[in-house]
Order: structure tokens, then sequence, then C-alpha cells
């Protein structure tokens, strides 16, 4: 890990984000809309597969799968930078480290979705209700990315353990 | 008035105590995520986008949204209370808070308008009237401005 902080530490894109006033800021802003547009569209997604809002149609909230795509390019990138900027803060953070092992089951749960939701949804009922499977699917995506929404947050208030 | 609010017992147990502020900032996080992240989506629908998502669908997800513009004006009010002089005279908190109340008025009008309009442009095929697009447009950009102005409320 050390040596991951030397190497970033001294790169052009540290200098850069450690050395404008304005660039924490801006990523900062950019990070929110982000989380607004992968969770709003997750929500509306994932509540209608674990079984709410029937009146919606299942098959159509596929048409929000690019939002969520969106929201997270947008996090990842600033992320990146975030951590090219700052180091050593972020990998000594227990909060942080945390919040990465969440982003990484969130992905493993969206490659689930991928492989067993995704070819058969297309011929489900518009309103109807949806198998267990997709109902567990839906809570784990909630419950990990509402985690990563947490621990980010409180990336500030959580030291290194 | 704002210097008494700073030292009541509850502005001293979020600004002071371990738990307070990182708690009540959670949750305004949480808010953050479902009021904006539902409206945002709602907006989208109104523009055109989603087809296949009815107006009427799309409706019935407003009680959510106020459930997170609650979470948000509670947990907003107790951060308010630790630092209330700082944010009393801050001009980004200012305009935050401004636009809001506009988003939150918009809110009021699109769901009126839908709940009367809705189902018909459903059947009609048509999409939402200009005047809805239009105060769609403008809920995006207020809750735009008012991340922007939040986050910058912690710099200037």
């Amino acid at each position: 890990m050390e040596s991951f902080v030397t190497a970033i530490e001294g790169t052009a894109i540290n200098h850069w984000v450690m050395g404008s006033a304005w660039a924490w800021p801006i990523m900062e802003i950019l990070h929110f809309i982000g989380l607004s547009l992968l969770l709003g569209s997750l929500l509306v997604i994932d509540l209608r597969m674990a079984g709410f809002f029937r009146q919606i149609n299942i098959v159509a909230t596929h048409k929000m799968l690019p939002w969520v795509f969106l929201g997270f390019g947008i996090n990842m990138t600033t992320g990146i930078l975030f951590v090219f900027g700052d180091p050593a803060r972020y990998t000594a953070n227990i909060g942080f480290r945390f919040k990465m092992l969440l982003v990484v089951i969130a992905g493993l749960n969206a490659l689930w979705f991928w492989w067993k939701i995704n070819p058969v949804m297309k011929t489900w009922e518009p309103h109807a209700d949806t198998p267990m499977l997709a109902k567990v699917i839906a809570w784990v995506s909630l419950g990990s990315w509402f985690g990563v929404l947490l621990l980010g947050r409180l990336i500030p208030y959580i030291g290194t353990g | 008035m704002f210097e008494s609010l700073e030292n009541s017992a509850v502005a001293l147990w979020v600004g002071e105590s371990l738990y307070g502020y990182p708690f009540m900032l959670s949750l305004h996080a949480v808010g953050l995520a479902i009021v904006v992240g539902i409206f945002v989506m709602r907006d989208f629908r109104l523009l055109g986008l989603f087809p296949g998502i009815s107006y009427e669908s799309v409706d019935s997800l407003k009680k959510l949204a106020w459930t997170g513009f609650s979470i948000n004006a509670v947990s907003g009010c107790f951060l308010f209370t630790s630092q209330a002089t700082m944010f009393a005279s801050s001009t980004p908190f200012l305009l935050k808070i401004s636009m809001i109340f506009l988003a939150a008025i918009c809110a009021a009008i699109i769901q009126n308008r839908m709940r009367d309009e809705a189902s018909a442009w459903d059947s009609a095929g048509t999409g939402a009237v200009g005047s809805v697009k239009a105060i769609a447009v403008l809920s995006l950009i207020l809750w735009t401005g008012a991340i922007i102005a939040g986050r910058l409320t912690a710099y200037l």
C-alpha cells in the first residue's frame, strides 16, 4: 500500500487535483450528481423488482439502466481522482475499504442480475409480482448501494481503525 | 437568535457528541439520494424518456420522494442548529434553501397536474404537455443547483 501511495504522489493528476482550489469541490459536486442518478434509477428498478410499485411496467424499467451506468461512470471517474488527489488518506481509511468491498459486491450482484434476470425479464407480466430470486437480487442491490452511500459520507469521520 | 439556538442542548448534541453530526449527515445523504433521485427520474419521464413507463405509475412514486424530502428537512434542521450563525449568513446555504423551496413548489404543481392529466397523456400517447415539461426542466435545474450550492456551503 505504501508503494502505491508514493507512486501516486508526484503524478500529474495528483498535482492537478491538489493544486487547484476548485478541482476538489467540483469533483464533489459531480460525485453527488452521479450518486443521485445512480440511486434514483436503481430505486425505481430495484423496488419494482422487489415487488413494490406494481403499477410500474417492470419490463420498461429496463430503459432506466443507462442512467445507472452514467451515474456509476461519473462516480468511478471522480472517485479515482479523489484517490489520486489524496492516496494516503483513502488507502488507510477503514470506511473507504469497506465502501470498495461493497462496490465489488454490488458489481457481482449486477452480474448475477445480468445472468439470471435480464434474459427472462422481457417475458414477465408487466404488472405482476416478481420471483424470489429477483427480490433477493433487488434487496442485495439496494442494501449494498445504500451501504456505499453511507460509508462514503462517513469517510471523514471513520479513521484508520 | 441563532446564537442561542447554537447553544441549545440539541445543537450541542449534534455538534459536539461523537455520533450526532455524522448520524445526521448520513441521514441527509440517504434523503438526498431518495428525493433528488426520484424527482429527477420523474422529470426525465415527463420530458419523454423511458417510454413504456406510464405517467400514472410515475405519479405513484411521489410518496417515496416526499419521504426523502422529509428525512432531509428533519436532519437538515438538526445540522443547521450546530452552526446556526454560520449557515444563516452563508450565501450558498441561503441559495440552496431557496432552490429547494422552489423545487418543492415545482413538485407540488407537477403532481397536481399529473393527478388530473396523467391518464389522458397515457391514453393519448402524446406525452406531457409543454407547460408541465417546462416545470420539469426548471425542477431539474433547481435540484442540480441545490446540490451545487449545498456542496459549496462547506467551502465558501
